[in-house]
């Protein structure tokens, strides 16, 4: 008598994307892991609903290939918010992968309170690319500080693509009082053409109210 | 005419390159990220596009890259701006399929003789 070849279940030719309603967070982070990009960006959406998954979070997005899987997690952390999350996106900050940064940037602008206790310390980092995503950042940040830290940097920075973003900043959030700031960057950065340009434009807006 | 496609989140940059770039004759079209840059350039042909590397949404080496995928993009030439002035930087710039990289702040005689060597003569 021959062998019988097993019956397999019928899976049918047409993948359907199928969400589990209700899993508990351990399946959640182990389907975090999974081969297949939809089952790991399911798992991404419904962890936002656990604040305590924001490392898991965070280690997923910096081994993470697909975009609609990173969207999905900066999507959670920027739901879940807080300390943790911050702090576990400014390292992003200075990674070489230009989606990775921009998005940890546009998380961080959606959380503003928490984020603001760090702006001091990223407009004082030593590299400048850091700076100019700090202030990427106030571009956004619906914080009442933001001007002053802006005007912050047009006092106190030297390096002319810093300022160039801060005074690029200040045409929307800058008041007439910080026009005689802006007009000393002319002053201080005398061969640079597009500050010159930049400068002009924010005192134009502000102007303008 | 020449048409470039200004591609910069930054409103004053845009204004400040279309400034440039119009003094050279160009015919300019600005987009806020890659995305927007991406369906410009399916609806309209563009001789050079001038692309920003940090932007929300799609950022400049994914535009470039998704540009050299797509038949209609893929022989449009790409000049990258940035201020990230290292050498990994402008590598990735030129894996990802860019023509030319410049550190910004752009010296400005430089900047419009590249457009213009790279969008050709009419």
């Amino acid at each position: 008598m021959g062998l019988k070849k097993k019956q397999e279940p019928n899976t049918g030719a047409i993948a359907v994307e199928q969400r589990q309603p209700s899993r508990d967070y351990a399946g959640l982070v182990k389907s975090l892991e999974s081969g297949d990009p939809m089952k790991r960006r399911w798992a991404a959406r419904d962890l936002a609903a656990w604040p305590e998954a924001v490392e898991k979070l965070l280690t997923a997005l910096q081994d993470e290939t697909e975009h609609p899987v990173r969207e999905a997690i900066f999507d959670s952390l920027g739901l879940i918010g807080g300390e943790a999350v911050v702090s576990g996106l400014i390292p992003i900050l200075r990674l070489e992968d230009a989606a990775l940064r921009n998005g940890a940037i546009e998380v961080l602008q959606s959380i503003p309170e928490a984020v603001a206790l760090h702006i001091i310390e990223l407009l004082n980092d030593q590299d400048s690319d850091v700076r100019i995503f700090a202030i990427d950042i106030l571009q956004q940040l619906a914080h009442p500080r933001t001007p002053e830290w802006l005007l912050s940097v047009l006092k106190d920075e030297t390096h002319v693509n810093v300022v160039a973003t801060a005074v690029d900043r200040l045409a929307e959030v800058g008041t007439p009082d910080m026009v005689s700031d802006l007009e000393a960057i002319k002053q201080r950065f005398p061969d640079e053409p597009y500050l010159a340009f930049a400068v002009d434009t924010a005192v134009r807006r502000i102007e303008e109210g | 005419m020449k048409k470039i496609l200004i591609v910069d989140d930054a409103v004053t940059v845009r204004m400040y390159h279309r400034q440039l770039m119009e003094s050279l004759g160009f015919e300019v079209e600005e987009a806020e990220n890659g995305i927007e840059a991406l369906e410009k350039g399916l609806v309209r042909h563009f001789d050079l596009f001038l692309v920003d590397v940090n932007m929300p949404k799609m950022d400049g080496y994914r535009l470039v890259e998704e540009m050299r995928k797509t038949p209609e993009l893929q022989a449009i030439p790409v000049i990258m701006i940035s201020t990230e002035a290292s050498e990994q930087d402008m590598e990735k710039a030129y894996l990802s399929g860019a023509n030319l990289y410049v550190v910004k702040p752009a010296n400005v005689d430089e900047l419009q003789t590249y457009a213009a060597l790279l969008a050709g003569g009419e």
